[in-house]
Parts: structure tokens; sequence; C-alpha cells
């Protein structure tokens, strides 16, 4: 039994490389589309506002995995044919985009125009109020909404395995099936567990280290 | 060194500053007085760019702010009722940050200058501790130290003891009066009637966007032109 376990943690844990792989790339490429996203809905133009509007709408307002099989299977009979992962990651982007897209709005708004104003009077230009003033406070304020959305993204990055991705929940189905046993599946959970408290602890020291000033 | 000429300011439909003229002199203090409402806060906020005027001409030091625009602002220094302390940074670092940043000054010659301004203040102990460890009116002491940290010519308050428990009010006076002896062009929106009176060499009694009076402290208190401004100041008296 020992050995059994050693075994098919090993052949899951091949598996997970595609997960990780899945969740790094797109824990960096939303949070870049959110920053750029909310600084744009904050813009005070019109059409990009508009724009920004749909996007979130649509991809915070239907499911994930609808999204995923429009991107897999959908896009090919438009004519653009994308592999597995690509198509998993693309979606990933701006499904997880749209909800950073949001909170980082959000997080910025509840700044105080008090800020601002204190730092026009003191000759800061737009970006430097920005960089120096604004973000860092925001970032502050959106951790533990942005925390949330990390352990659901480790969780959501299960729903690759339908369009045939090697994830983590993918070998362990396919060690079920192959031995006629359960004890995959609790191995599989086990890990998703590890993953989710490293990410609950990573954030928590980062909520600490911002608590000084408040 | 500030020279305003008929401005006038609109809040969509609604006038707020309906012709305002004055001048003010190199190290002259100036305390606006004068009913909620009646334009104070437009008028400091116009001068230093946060409010753009619909009319009028405004010369800061001789600079045109319609032609210059920004650069005329860079002389002024501006202190808010609620402070608007940077809650992220240090003391220190909400004295250096634009010093450094906006001018580009050295680290090291920053901090020694913000040092010397917080030692001016009262608050050489206090340069590590964040704006949310201080009582109200060593936040504000914080923000005049951060504002002279620019070293402007021209200070704005508006109102800079408003919204500080009684007993904290002296210390920022106190502050505002010690600079008032260095000559720096001051102009104070206030209600401290006791204050105004004692440091200021002009008071202007602001009233439906328009100074109604412009005249030394004595006259104002001790002997008031109108029956307007007697009875704000026999209202606002009976407050304190
Ligand atoms: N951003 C704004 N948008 C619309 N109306 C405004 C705005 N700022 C000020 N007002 C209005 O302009 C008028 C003058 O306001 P202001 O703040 O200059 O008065 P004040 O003399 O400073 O009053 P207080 O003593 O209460 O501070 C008020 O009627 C106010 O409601
Ligand atoms: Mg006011």
């Amino acid at each position: 039994m020992f050995d059994y376990i050693i075994n098919v943690s090993g052949y899951i844990l091949e598996g997970s490389i595609v997960t990780f792989q899945l969740y790094f790339v797109t824990a960096i490429f939303s949070v870049i589309v959110g920053i750029a996203g909310a600084l744009g809905k904050i813009s005070k133009i019109p059409l990009l506002e508009s724009i920004l509007s749909l996007y979130t709408w649509i991809f915070r307002g239907t499911p994930l995995l609808l999204q995923l099989f429009f991107a897999y299977y959908g896009l090919p009979v438009l004519g653009i044919t994308l592999q597995p992962f690509p198509a998993a990651a693309l979606t990933f982007i701006i499904n997880y985009g749209a909800y950073f897209t949001e909170i980082f709005r959000g997080g910025i708004e509840s700044i105080d125009e008090g800020q601002y104003e204190a730092a026009k009077v003191l000759g800061m230009n737009y970006r430097q109020t920005m960089s120096r003033i604004v973000i860092p406070q925001t970032v502050k304020r959106v951790l533990p909404a942005t925390s949330n959305e990390a352990i659901n993204l480790v969780k959501d990055s299960a729903l690759v395995a339908v369009i045939g991705l090697g994830d983590l929940l993918r070998s362990a189905k396919v060690a079920v099936t192959r031995d006629f046993s359960i004890v995959p599946f609790i191995i599989a959970a086990v890990f998703y567990l590890i993953i989710s408290s490293v990410i609950v602890t990573v954030f928590r020291k980062l909520e600490e280290k911002y608590s000084v000033y408040e | 060194m500030i020279k305003a000429k008929d401005i006038y300011k609109n809040f969509g439909e609604l006038e707020v500053l309906s012709g305002v003229s004055f001048e003010v002199q190199q190290g002259e203090a100036i305390s606006i007085i004068g009913p909620s409402g009646s334009g104070k806060s437009t008028l400091l906020r116009s001068l230093i760019g946060l409010e753009e005027i619909n009319s009028g001409e405004l010369y800061i030091e001789g600079i045109s702010v319609k032609e210059s625009g920004k650069k005329a602002y860079e002389k002024m220094g501006m202190v808010f009722q609620g402070f608007n302390l940077f809650p992220h940074k240090t003391v220190l670092g909400n004295l250096m940050e634009a010093p450094v940043i906006v001018k580009g000054e050295k680290k090291a010659k920053a901090e020694a200058k913000s040092e010397t301004l917080l030692k001016k203040v009262g608050l050489s102990d206090k340069k590590d501790s964040y704006p949310a460890q201080l009582s109200g009116g060593q936040k504000q002491r914080v923000a005049i130290a951060r504002a002279l940290a620019m070293e402007p010519d021209i200070m704005l308050f508006d109102e800079p003891t408003s919204s500080l428990d009684p007993e904290l009010v002296g210390e920022v006076l106190t502050v505002i009066r010690d600079l008032a002896e260095e000559n720096i062009t001051m102009l104070i929106v206030t209600h401290e009637m006791g204050f105004a009176r004692d440091v200021s060499d002009r008071v202007f009694f602001m009233d439906h966007g328009k100074i109604i009076s412009d005249t030394v402290p004595e006259k104002i208190f001790v002997n008031p032109e109108s029956e307007r401004i007697q009875s704000f100041l026999t209202k606002i008296l009976s407050q304190n």
C-alpha cells in the first residue's frame, strides 16, 4: 500500500506540473490585465470605459467552463485552432483579468480624494501620484480579495481536465480508472489542500507586512 | 505676491465665486472668515489649482496662472482640514516624498531638512511613526512640515484646526503663529476668531462668493462696518 501511494503520488505530481504552469502564467498575466483594466476604467475616457465594462460583464457573467469550451472547441469553428494549454491559459488570463479589473478598480476608487489633492499641491504629476501614493495604498486594500481569487484559481485550474490537459486532477482520474482505487483522488485532494494552504500563508504574511501602517 | 482680479467660479449652475479681487504682499498673513458656503475653501483651492476658475486673472509672484499654469503653483503649499497625510509612509517619509520625487533632491539632504522641520513643529521623536499612530494635532503639524519641505513662499491653510479636539487646537495654532513671525506669506481660512485677530495683518470677510470686507483685524472685530459681519461675529463668538 505504501509503495502504491508513493507511486501514484509521483504520477499525480507529474500532472501537477501543468497545473503549476497554468497557475503562474495566469497569476502573472491576469494581474497585469487587471491593473491595466482598472486604470482604463478610472481613466474617464468614455469609449474605453464602455469597452472594459462590456469585457468584465461578459467574463464575470458567464461560466468559466463555457469560456474554456469556447476557446478550445468554439474557436476552431471560426478557423482559430489552439492547443489545449494556450487555450486554457488564454481563457484563464482573460477571465481572471476581468475579476482583477473590478477588484483593483474598487481598490483605487476607495482611496480618498484628499490623497490626490495632497499629492497635487506638493507638485506630483499623475504618474507619480498613482505609483507612489495611490497604488501602494490600493495593494493593501485589495489583498484580501486577491487572496480569494488566488485560491479560486487553484480550484478552477482543475477545469482544464475537460479539454484533455493532463493536469493534477486528470492524472488522478486516470489512476483511479486504471487501478480501480479511490486513493488517487484522496492524494489529489491532499495536494490541492497543500497548495491552497501555502497560498493562504503567503497572503497572510503579506497582509501582516502591510498592516504596520494601520 | 498674489494678485487676483475678478475671479469667477461656478459649479454647474451654482456661482460660488462672484468676482473676487485682492492683492497680498510678501510676508502678509491674511485670515479669511465668513459663513459656511460663502466660497472660502473654493477661493483657496482656486489659488493653488485644485479648482479651475471660469474667468478672471490670477498672478502668483508675477507669474500668470493662465499662461504658465503649473509653474505658478510651485511657490505655494497647502494644509487641509483633514490633514491628508500619506498613511503608508512614516512621518519622515511624508516629508521627504515630494522633495525627492518632485524636486529630485538627494535623499540625505531631504532627510536632514525634514528632521529640521520636524524639530520646528516639535515632533522629532515621531519621525518613524505612521500617521495612524498620531493625534490629530500631531498629524496637522506633520502636514504643515510636509508642505514646508517644498520650501513654499506662500502657505494656504483651509480650516487647519476645525477637525481637532479643542485641547489640540492650541499646538497647531502655535506652529502657524511661528510661521507668521517668519514672514511667510499666508492665507488662512479659520473660524478661530481670537487667532485671526492676533496673527493677521488683514482679514477678508467673505459672503456669497465675494470679499465684502478687506481690512485690518482691529477694524473688523472691534468695529465691524456692516450688519452682516456683526451678526456673523456675534453668532460665532457665542458658539465658542
Ligand atoms: N465640488 C463641488 N461641486 C459642487 N458644489 C460645490 C463643490 N465644492 C463646493 N461646492 C459648493 O460651493 C459653495 C461654496 O463652498 P465652499 O466650500 O467654498 O464654502 P466655504 O466658505 O469653504 O464653507 P465652509 O465654511 O462650510 O467650509 C457651497 O455651496 C458648496 O456646496
Ligand atoms: Mg470650507
